[in-house]
C-alpha cells in the first residue's frame, strides 16, 4: 500500500459530466494531487445518469496527473424489481430486504469495477465512494470496508432509510459529511453509524465576473431575471418551479424572467414562451457570469447534501430563494443571513415579487453570502480537512 | 471482462451467490474469486440473479442448467458453489429432482472440468428409502420415483470431476452415499483464502466495542436464526456472571423472516432475565466481525443445524478457542485444534462454558436453572414454565419467579388472560389422506391446485393467533408486574 494514494468512486467522471456530488469528486482528484497525493479514480464509461449509455471508453487515461479506469456499465435487466418496490412503498408498505436487494441490483451495475477493487483495494490508504444511493458506491464501498470512506451526500428521502445500507453507514471506515444538518440526519437515520466527519466541500472563487458581457452573449438584454441552474427534472423538484414561476407570472405581472441552464428538458407553456429562456449548457465562464447577472439564484430542490449551486450565487453576490424542505439549504440560509426560503407556491411568489419590487434590497441580502463561503467552503480549507482525515487512516 | 487471461493462467468460471446481494455463500465465494484472480487467472462470476457477477443466469430447474451448461462452454474450469437451493425448486419435489438433476449433471459432463464446492446437500436425496419413508407416499409408483430421483441427485456429483468438501463428515457421505469416487472427493481448509482483517489486540478490541477490559467474554456471532441455538448459549450461561464472564451475542436479523424476528424476541427476553448477557443487534461489518472474535475469549457456536460455520475458521485464524454442538461437520470442522470443545446437548454446553471460565465444571453437572425463592410447590413452577414460556414467545418478564405467582395458594394455577389463545391449536393444512383408496391421491392434487388460494388465509390466521398471544401475555406480564407491586407494598 502506498501511504498516499487513494481511489476515488463516482458514478460517473469529466468534465462534461452534469452533477453536483461528481463535479466535488473531481475537484477532490485534483485537490489532493497537486497536494502530492496519488489519486485513481476508478468510475463508469458512463455520462448521462438516465441512459447510463457507455459513452466513454473503457480504457485508462490521465486527466491532468488524476489516472482514470472507466469501466463498462452493465444494464441488462428488466427494471421490474424497480417497479416493484416503488408500489410496494406506494402503497405505503416497507419493503423487505430481499425487495431492497433486488431493487438495487436492478440497474446499472458494474461488476469489472467491483473486481478492481477486489483485485487493488490493498494498494490504497483509502477508497472514497460517493454518493450513498449508486450500485458503484453500495457495491464498491463493501468490498474492503475497512478502507473505504462513504460521502454519502444524504438526504432525508425514504430510501435513505433501506435496511439494505445499513453495513455501507455503519461498517465502513469513516463517513464523510457535507454539512451539520446532514450529521443531524446520519444520527436520527442510523445512530450507530460509523465516524463521520463534517468535512465540507470547496468551492472555487472566480477571479471576476462579466454579467454585463454573459446578457450581451446570450442576447438578454436589460430585463432583471431570476436564475436556475442544473439538473431540471422531478427529482429536483424544478417541475414544481417551474409551474410556481409560471403561476406568479399569470397571475399579475412579474416583471422578471426565469433564466436556466444545465440538463433535462424544458417545458415552457405557450402563454410565457420568452419568459423562461433555457440556455442549455454552459462554459464554466458563462455559468459565473450567469450566478452574477442574475436578481436571485433558485433553488428549489428538497433533497440537498449541499447546493453547490447556492454557494455560487452567494459568490457572485446574487441573493438565493430556496425551498425551505431542504434542511441544509435552509440551514445555509440561516447561517449566512443571506438567503430567503419558501414553504409553497404563495411564498415563492412573495419571494419572486421581492426581489422584482425591491431589487436593491434584494441585492443587499445578498451582501454577507459571498464571506460566508469564502469562510466555510473554500477549497484550500476542505483539502485541509480531508487529508487530516485521509492521514488518521490506519 | 476485467481480468485478461494470463498464459499460464487459466478461464475459470465460478457459478455462487454473489455480493452485494448479503449472503454466506457469496462472502466466501468473492474470498476464493480474489485468491483466484490474485494467482493470475482470469475468473468470471456467474451467479442466480443480478449482482456484481460478470453474469446472471436464473440457475434453478433443467432450463438454468441448460443455460449454465451453455455458458460453461468458454472456460477452462468451473467451480460450482453447490447449494441446493440455487439449482432446485424450493421445496423440492422428486419429479422436479429428477429433471433438475438429470440437466444439471448433463451439465457437468459437457466440457471443462468441473468442481463442485459443496456447501449443502440434503444427505436422504440419495436414497431412495430414506426418501420414501420421510415422505407420506408409498407404493411401487412412489418407489420409482423416488429412485430414479436419488439416482438423478447422485449423478449430478458423479458428473463432477471433483467435489471439494469442508469437512471429513461430508467427504464420507459424498463417497458412501452419492457413490463419488473417493479419488474424486477432496477436503479442503474452510478458511483457505481467509484473511484477518484486523490486528490480534483483545484488549484495543474490548475498549473499541465497550466491554470490560477483565472477565471472561463468550461471543455468539452471525445472523441471528432459531438454528444458531444462540438461546441455549444464553441458557447455559445462566449462573456464570457471578464469576465476572459475560455473553455477548451479536448479528442482525433478515426483517422479513418472521421466524427470525420471533427468534430476536426470545433473546432480547433472554437478555432481560440473565444477567450478563448480552444482544447487540445490527449489521456486523467484516472488520467489525473480526474485532468480536478478537475480543472474545471463548466463541461459542451452540447451533441446532449447520453444515460448517465461517464463524469458527474466523476463530480460527486468531486462534480463539471454540465451543460448538455436535451437529453437521462442527465437530469434524473444529476437533483438531486442541482448545476446542465439542458439546453433545445444552448440560455439556453448559459445563463448557463453566469450565471455560474457571467454574467448578463439574458442579454445574447437571446444571440446573431452576431456582425459587420460596418454598418449591406447584404454583411456584407452574409460574416459572409460563413465564419461561413467554420469554421463549418474545415478552419480556423480570428474571426470577413471579413474587404474585409464588406466593399463590398451593395448588392454584393462575389462570393468565393468554391461556385460552395459547390453547388454541395452529391452524394446519387440511390433511390429505383417506382411509378410502385414490382419495389421498385426490386430495393432494386438490390441495395443489387451491394451494395459492387457502395458503395466504391459512398463513394469516396463524400469524393472527401469535399476535392475539403475544398482545394478551404482554397484558400478562404487567399484571403480574402490578401484583408483584401490591404484594410488595402490603404484604
Amino acid at each position: 500500500m502506498s501511504d498516499r494514494r487513494i481511489a476515488l468512486v463516482p458514478p460517473r467522471y469529466g468534465p462534461d459530466v452534469v452533477g453536483g456530488a461528481e463535479l466535488v469528486l473531481r475537484e477532490v482528484a485534483h485537490g489532493l494531487t497537486a497536494r502530492g497525493w496519488q489519486v485513481d479514480v476508478l468510475t463508469t464509461c458512463a455520462r448521462d445518469h438516465h441512459t447510463w449509455a457507455n459513452h466513454y471508453p473503457a480504457a485508462t487515461t490521465d486527466d491532468a496527473g488524476v489516472t482514470v479506469k472507466r469501466f463498462r456499465v452493465v444494464d441488462d435487466t428488466s427494471g421490474t424489481a424497480r417497479a416493484d418496490l416503488i408500489r410496494t412503498m406506494a402503497l405505503g408498505e416497507a419493503p423487505t430486504l430481499a425487495q431492497q436487494e433486488a431493487w438495487m441490483n436492478d440497474g446499472l451495475r458494474v461488476p469489472d469495477l467491483f473486481h478492481e477493487i477486489l483485485d487493488t483495494a490493498e494498494r490504497y490508504r483509502a477508497i472514497v465512494v460517493s454518493p450513498y444511493l449508486f450500485w458503484t458506491s453500495f457495491a464498491g464501498g463493501l468490498v474492503a470496508p475497512e478502507r473505504t470512506i462513504v460521502r454519502p451526500c444524504l438526504h432525508d428521502e425514504p430510501e435513505a432509510r433501506f435496511e439494505l445500507f445499513e453495513p455501507l453507514v455503519t461498517g465502513v471506515a469513516k463517513l464523510w459529511l457535507n454539512t451539520d444538518p446532514e450529521a443531524d440526519l446520519l444520527d436520527e437515520i442510523w445512530p450507530a453509524h460509523a465516524p463521520a466527519e463534517v468535512i465540507g466541500e470547496g468551492i472555487p472563487v472566480p477571479e471576476s465576473y462579466d454579467p454585463a458581457g454573459f446578457r450581451k452573449r446570450h442576447g438578454l438584454g436589460e430585463r432583471p431575471f431570476v436564475l436556475y441552474a442544473g439538473r431540471r427534472e422531478g427529482a429536483k423538484n424544478w417541475d414544481a418551479l417551474l409551474d410556481g414561476f409560471v403561476a406568479a407570472v399569470r397571475k399579475e405581472d412579474l416583471d422578471l424572467d426565469l433564466v436556466t441552464f444545465g440538463v433535462g428538458e424544458v417545458h415552457v407553456p405557450p402563454d410565457v414562451e420568452g419568459r423562461i429562456i433555457d440556455l442549455g449548457l454552459l462554459s464554466d465562464r458563462d455559468k459565473d457570469d450567469a450566478f452574477a447577472a442574475a436578481a436571485a439564484y433558485l433553488q428549489p430542490s428538497a433533497m440537498e447534501s449541499f447546493s453547490r449551486t447556492v454557494m455560487e450565487a452567494w459568490l457572485a453576490g446574487t441573493p438565493v430563494i430556496a425551498n425551505a424542505a431542504s434542511a441544509v439549504v435552509s440551514w445555509h440560509c440561516d447561517r449566512s443571513g443571506a438567503g430567503l426560503t419558501y414553504d409553497d407556491t404563495t411564498e415563492l411568489e412573495q419571494c419572486l415579487r421581492f426581489v422584482a419590487e425591491a431589487p436593491t434590497e434584494a441585492a443587499a441580502l445578498a451582501a454577507p453570502g459571498r464571506q460566508y463561503v469564502l469562510d466555510h467552503y473554500t477549497w484550500p480549507a476542505t483539502l485541509d480537512r480531508m487529508e487530516a482525515s485521509l492521514e488518521a487512516m490506519p | 471482462m476485467s481480468t485478461p487471461a494470463s498464459a499460464t493462467g487459466q478461464r475459470i468460471l465460478v457459478v455462487t451467490p454473489y455480493p452485494p446481494v448479503r449472503d454466506g455463500i457469496g462472502a466466501y465465494a468473492v474470498q476464493q474469486v480474489r485468491a483466484l484472480r490474485r494467482q493470475g487467472h482470469h475468473v468470471e462470476v456467474v451467479s442466480p440473479w443480478p449482482s456484481a457477477a460478470h453474469h446472471h443466469l436464473p440457475l434453478e430447474g433443467p432450463k438454468g442448467a441448460k443455460a449454465l451448461k451453455k455458458l460453461m462452454a468458454g472456460f477452462d474450469r468451473v467451480i460450482v458453489h453447490f447449494h441446493p437451493d440455487v439449482f432446485y425448486a424450493n421445496p423440492s419435489t422428486p419429479t422436479s429432482r429428477i429433471s433438475t438433476g438429470t440437466a444439471l449433471a448433463s451439465a457437468f459432463r459437457s466440457g471443462p472440468p468441473v468442481e463442485i464446492r459443496l456447501h449443502e446437500v440434503d444427505r436422504r436425496w440419495a436414497s431412495a428409502s430414506e426418501q420414501v419413508e420421510a415422505s407420506s407416499r408409498s407404493g411401487f409408483v412412489a418407489t420409482q420415483v423416488f429412485e430414479q430421483a436419488a439416482r438423478a441427485s447422485r449423478a449430478v456429483f458423479k458428473a463432477a470431476d471433483e467435489i471439494t468438501v469442508h469437512v471429513p463428515e461430508h467427504e464420507r457421505m459424498m463417497i458412501d452415499q452419492f457413490g463419488v469416487a473417493p479419488e474424486r472427493v477432496r477436503l479442503v481448509d474452510h478458511g483457505e483464502d481467509f484473511t484477518r482483517r484486523v490486528p490480534d489486540d483483545q484488549a484495543a478490541a474490548r475498549a473499541s466495542l465497550g466491554l470490560p477490559a477483565e472477565g471472561h467474554v463468550f461471543v455468539c456471532i452471525g445472523f441471528i436464526q432459531p438454528h444458531k441455538g444462540f438461546d441455549r448459549a444464553a441458557a447455559a450461561f445462566r449462573g456464570l456472571d457471578a464469576d465476572g464472564a459475560s455473553l455477548h451475542i451479536v448479528g442482525s436479523v433478515r426483517v422479513d423472516d418472521p421466524s427470525a424476528l420471533d427468534h430476536q424476541r426470545e433473546l432480547e427476553a433472554l437478555e432481560s432475565q440473565i444477567p450478563g448477557v448480552h444482544l447487540h443487534l445490527g449489521f456486523v461489518s467484516d472488520e467489525a466481525f473480526d474485532r468480536w472474535i478478537v475480543a472474545a475469549d471463548t466463541v461459542v457456536l451452540p447451533y441446532r443445524h449447520i453444515w460448517s460455520s465461517s464463524v469458527a475458521e474466523r476463530a480460527r485464524l486468531y486462534h480463539r478457542p471454540v465451543i460448538a454442538t455436535r451437529v453437521g461437520g462442527l465437530a469434524d470442522q473444529i476437533g483438531e485444534h486442541p482448545a476446542n470443545t465439542v458439546v453433545d446437548d445444552n448440560a455439556g454446553l453448559a459445563r463448557a462454558m463453566a469450565a471455560a471460565v474457571g467454574a467448578d465444571a463439574s458442579a454445574s453437572a447437571p446444571v440446573s436453572t431452576w431456582e425459587f425463592d420460596g418454598p418449591v410447590d406447584r404454583s411456584a413452577v407452574q409460574a416459572e414454565i409460563h413465564r419461561r414460556a413467554a420469554a421463549q414467545r418474545g415478552i419480556k418478564v423480570k428474571a426470577g419467579p413471579s413474587a404474585g405467582a409464588a406466593k399463590a395458594k398451593p395448588g392454584a394455577v393462575p389462570e393468565h388472560v393468554a391461556t385460552p389463545l395459547r390453547r388454541l391449536r395452529a391452524v394446519p393444512p387440511p390433511p390429505a389422506t383417506s382411509a378410502r383408496p385414490g382419495v389421498s391421491t385426490v386430495k393432494r392434487l386438490i390441495r395443489r391446485v387451491i394451494a395459492w388460494e387457502v395458503d395466504p388465509l391459512r398463513e394469516q390466521l396463524v400469524d393472527l393467533q401469535r399476535a392475539s398471544v403475544k398482545a394478551a401475555e404482554t397484558a400478562d406480564a404487567r399484571l403480574d408486574e402490578v401484583a408483584d407491586d401490591h404484594v410488595d407494598r402490603h404484604g
